[in-house]
């Protein structure tokens, strides 16, 4: 018995010592797995923030959608209910259904049968609602875009997280159905948009039923984004595209802010929140790839818009000054290739302003020569060619041959042709550069996220330029548009002074060619330097020169910008 | 476990005392397991308790061997009542435990290890000592019928008690150390055996022991929650009725086999001792009586009881600490269930009435 009795002992203590164990060593981790057993979270989601032009005018702001959803645990006779609901809401009960048991979650959770509800049935239901226990009318913010398509490519657009992502995204408590900014600003700024979702915080039993509420933390609305951009200019300017596809760039001169920036065709952001599957779908498989940001992403031959540089160059090189006379009689011979002018028939003698007013080939293929290839690619490098602009969204940075050129092939390079390629924002940057008197600006276009500024602000910076050499081009450029021989006086306008330069680029296409134009406005004090681009849009001085026209009239009127 | 009282008196207060206090703390455990549940159990365990305590007082004043002489009646009794159960019975929790009778649930199980005690006691007190073999033979074919129909209901931790019973008894009455090394040898022997005999569940049950973590919310789901709750209460618990693993019913059967738990949960370390020593003290009271009774009979008895509410009691703690294997066995006194309460009152008021008798004795010799 004795024996007994000390088998007992034993075993107490090692009961006491589980129990040590257990309570004492373990206790706030078991702690926390009993809270972990009964704490669950319905969440609330936050309203992204707004995303506001310079002026405040909202580009991207939410709209309260209404949607019915069903609490399990609070159903008494589901199938009843999903009759009932169907009856009010119009659409078939086995399709709701089918939502149900696809949205099912934990017994408290609300699941979503109906998306979205039109504003007057979603009353209707409410009213009704006392008598179907167990559905609940939800108003949800969602963002909305009220402009419609206007900077579409700029603002980017929202979706879902993919599996791959989500184990990513989690730890900043993004859960798997929530939207996440996809490209452009929503995705730049995503973090300070999203806000911080609340929720209501629950107990649950073993079923998963909901016993009590233990608290409630109210959703923070996201941050909101002031943007450089002039929502009026935008959209102005994507209408004045007339459907063409193509991109423009609107900058200030002097700071480098984007007052506008235009990749046509654009698309509705709202597809992706509505989600209209099928629009979605068609955005994807478009051959125009409407998503892409042309502006920055789309890299194109410059043509003869690369004229301003070898001009500049030529003159800061004092390898010609405005009144050297270059004789054109319509084509050139390097070697033995000969390369006419456009005209074909020769501009005859030419001097710096009549040569770029006509775009005379043969007259930039001379100066080409002149300068070479090293001082030429230097020129180029300078103004940001094949470089990042600093443009805080994604960008291209072209391309500038890195290998040693023919003589025939620098003369091509002098006037926008071969293996040159550049994006319009950095053309408009290169515009930038001639209207503010020979400085390179950093483009941007985030003025402020929750009312503080973003900074630092990129400062321009000065190219080794002297103020003659940038007079003696401006004059060029403002004879391109006012001259009616100019290849650019479509874009003549008699409000407001312009200056510009067009480009024609030839593409892979034979025959089909991208117009460009790449100018500032008005002549005194510019105030926007702006670059278009018409994807097999015929040459410059047609469609291009016309929205340039239109910017500048709009910029001249008083009260804009 | 050196509590002494006065053998003058002619109760074993200690042994009185620690079993009202077990029945306290179930009482107020099971109170706040079943507020969720069904408050009535609450009430109905208060019942129960009563009606063990009358019981046990009344059985404390008669003579144990009057009880003894009928052992036998006791016994057949319990074994019809136990072979009903498979005919008669009432499925619960996928096994077969209960009697309906008169519109009380009984689970004969609870009677049939009190009359095995009962009988043991009495034959192999009269087998002498060193037990003969013939005489281990015969205690096997006492124990063997409740066992094995215990063992088919199916019931494997109730089955298990008659072995620890019959082990401990055999073992007092003065089994030599070479049978009982046999025997354990023979049980090793027998274990994969048992293990064909098992149902599947109760072989999940054993996998689920070693790795509860495998299937969660299946097997391994009553440990896991069972030793978070207790874990969860800390040293000092988190209150009456303020238990979530208690309250949400995390914790499966609560109120009865894991009491412990609504214990350890909401009385914390302090409570959990409190059980451990109140359960010391009545076994120290119990040990002390089969140490020092005169009469071979009452010795066994005591040992019996011993054996029998000692190894139930471990294997119900350590089931819910997560040491052992689940297997359903109440807490004796602390459980709700009114046949194993009513059963280990009676098994009490046999000691009250064996430290009598003995006290008498000693009255008598000391004249």
């Amino acid at each position: 018995m004795a024996q007994l009795r000390l088998l007992l002992v034993i075993v107490f203590g090692l009961l006491v010592l589980r129990l040590a164990q257990l309570q004492v060593v373990q206790g706030a981790y078991y702690r926390q797995r009993a809270d972990q057993n009964r704490l669950r979270v319905i969440p609330e989601q936050a309203p992204r923030g707004l995303i506001v032009d310079r002026r405040g005018r909202i580009l991207a702001g939410n709209q309260t959608v209404f949607g019915v959803a069903l609490i399990p645990q609070e159903l008494e006779d589901p199938p009843s209910a999903l009759a009932r609901v169907s009856d009010l809401v119009h659409r078939p009960a086995d399709i709701l259904q089918r939502e149900y048991a696809r949205a099912q979650g934990a017994a408290f959770l609300p699941a979503t049968v109906v998306p979205r509800l039109p504003k007057e049935i979603a009353i209707q239901l409410e009213e009704e609602r006392w008598r179907l226990p167990g559905v609940l009318v939800r108003a949800e913010p969602v963002r909305s875009y009220p402009l419609g398509t206007t900077a579409a490519a700029l603002l980017g657009y929202l979706s879902q997280p993919t599996a791959d992502e989500l184990p990513r995204l989690k730890p900043f408590g993004i859960r798997p159905r929530e939207l996440v900014g996809r490209s452009g600003v929503e995705q730049l700024l995503d973090h300070a948009l999203r806000g911080r979702s609340g929720g209501l915080v629950v107990e649950v039993n073993h079923r998963g039923q909901q016993v009590r509420v233990i608290s409630r933390r109210a959703p923070e609305a996201g941050a909101q984004v002031t943007l450089t951009i002039d929502a009026q200019l935008q959209s102005l300017v994507e209408e004045a595209f007339r459907l063409q596809p193509g991109a423009a760039v609107v900058l200030d001169p002097k700071t480098g802010e984007v007052l506008a920036i235009v990749s046509m065709p654009t698309f509705s952001p709202e597809a992706f929140t509505a989600p209209d599957l099928e629009a979605v779908r068609r955005l994807l498989n478009d051959p125009h790839a409407p998503l892409m940001n042309r502006a920055t992403l789309g890299v194109y031959q410059p043509g003869s818009v690369l004229k301003l540089v070898t001009a500049a160059a030529a003159l800061e090189q004092q390898l010609v000054t405005p009144s050297t006379t270059v004789v054109c009689p319509g084509s050139m011979t390097i070697g033995d290739r000969t390369f006419h002018c456009w005209y074909r028939d020769g501009h005859g003698p030419m001097r710096l302003e009549e040569a770029l007013m006509q775009s005379c080939n043969v007259y930039f293929m001379h100066l080409g020569r002149m300068l070479g290839l090293p001082r030429l690619r230097t020129a180029l490098e300078s103004l940001g060619f094949s470089r990042r602009t600093g443009w805080p969204l994604a960008e291209q940075t072209g391309h500038l041959p890195q290998r040693r050129l023919t003589e025939g092939e620098v003369a091509l390079l002098a006037m926008g042709q071969g293996e040159v390629l550049i994006t319009p924002l950095q053309a408009a940057v290169m515009g930038s550069a001639f209207a503010n008197g020979g400085w390179l600006v950093e483009p941007w276009v985030v003025r402020s996220v929750a009312g503080r500024p973003v900074a630092p602000r990129p400062s321009p910076r000065r190219l080794p330029w002297s103020a003659e050499t940038v007079e003696a081009v401006r004059v060029g450029m403002r004879a391109v548009v006012r001259n009616p021989s100019g290849t650019g006086h479509g874009a003549f306008s008699p409000q407001v002074g312009i200056a510009g330069k067009t480009g024609t680029a030839q593409t892979h296409e034979p025959g089909r060619t991208h117009g460009w134009f790449v100018g500032f406005c008005p002549l005194e004090q510019p105030r926007v330097a702006m670059a278009i681009v018409a994807e097999y849009g015929g040459s410059g001085g047609a469609l291009p020169a016309d929205i340039a026209r239109a910017i500048c009239e709009y910029v001249s009127l008083p009260g804009t910008l | 476990m050196h509590i002494s009282l006065r053998p003058s008196q002619a109760w074993d207060r200690g042994l009185f005392l620690a079993a009202v206090g077990l029945a306290l703390m179930g009482g107020v455990a099971v109170t706040s397991a079943s507020a969720t549940l069904n408050p009535m159990l609450a009430f109905r365990h208060g019942i129960w308790v009563a009606i063990g305590i009358v019981t046990s007082l009344w059985i404390a004043r008669t003579n144990y061997r009057n009880w003894t002489d009928i052992a036998w009646l006791a016994y057949g009794l319990s074994i019809v009542l136990l072979a009903l159960v498979p005919v008669a019975g009432a499925a619960r929790l996928g096994a077969t435990r209960w009697l309906s009778i008169f519109g009380l649930s009984i689970q004969p199980s609870e009677f049939g290890k009190l009359t095995t005690v009962w009988l043991l006691a009495r034959y192999l007190a009269g087998a002498g000592s060193p037990l003969p073999r013939r005489a281990l033979w015969m205690s096997l074919i006492i124990v063997g019928p409740p066992a094995l129909l215990v063992f088919l209901q199916p019931d494997l931790g109730s089955a298990s008690i008659f072995c620890a019973i019959w082990l401990g008894m055999i073992w007092v009455a003065g089994a030599s150390r070479r049978t009982l090394g046999t025997l354990a040898g023979c049980l090793v022997a027998l274990l994969p055996l048992a293990w064909h005999l098992l149902k599947g569940y109760q072989r999940d049950r054993l996998l689920a022991f070693l790795d509860p973590s495998a299937d969660p919310l299946g097997v391994g789901y009553t440990m896991i929650q069972s030793t978070i709750a207790i874990g969860a209460g800390g040293l000092w618990g988190r209150g009456w009725l303020a238990g979530t693993q208690n309250r949400l019913s995390f914790l499966p059967e609560r109120h009865s086999d894991f009491i412990f738990s609504v214990i350890g949960e909401e009385r914390g370390m302090l409570g959990c001792f409190g059980v451990l020593g109140l359960f010391g003290l009545l076994l120290a009271r119990t040990a002390r009586l089969a140490m020092t009774s005169s009469d071979p009979q009452g010795r066994l008895l005591a040992a019996g009881i011993f054996s029998w509410l000692a190894y139930q009691a471990c294997v119900n703690m350590g089931m819910v600490m997560g040491l052992l294997p689940v297997v359903g066995v109440p807490l004796p006194l602390v459980s709700y269930g009114g046949s194993s309460m009513v059963a280990v009152w009676i098994a009490l008021g046999l000691l009250q009435s064996l430290h009598r008798a003995e006290r008498s004795d000693a009255t008598a010799r000391n004249f």
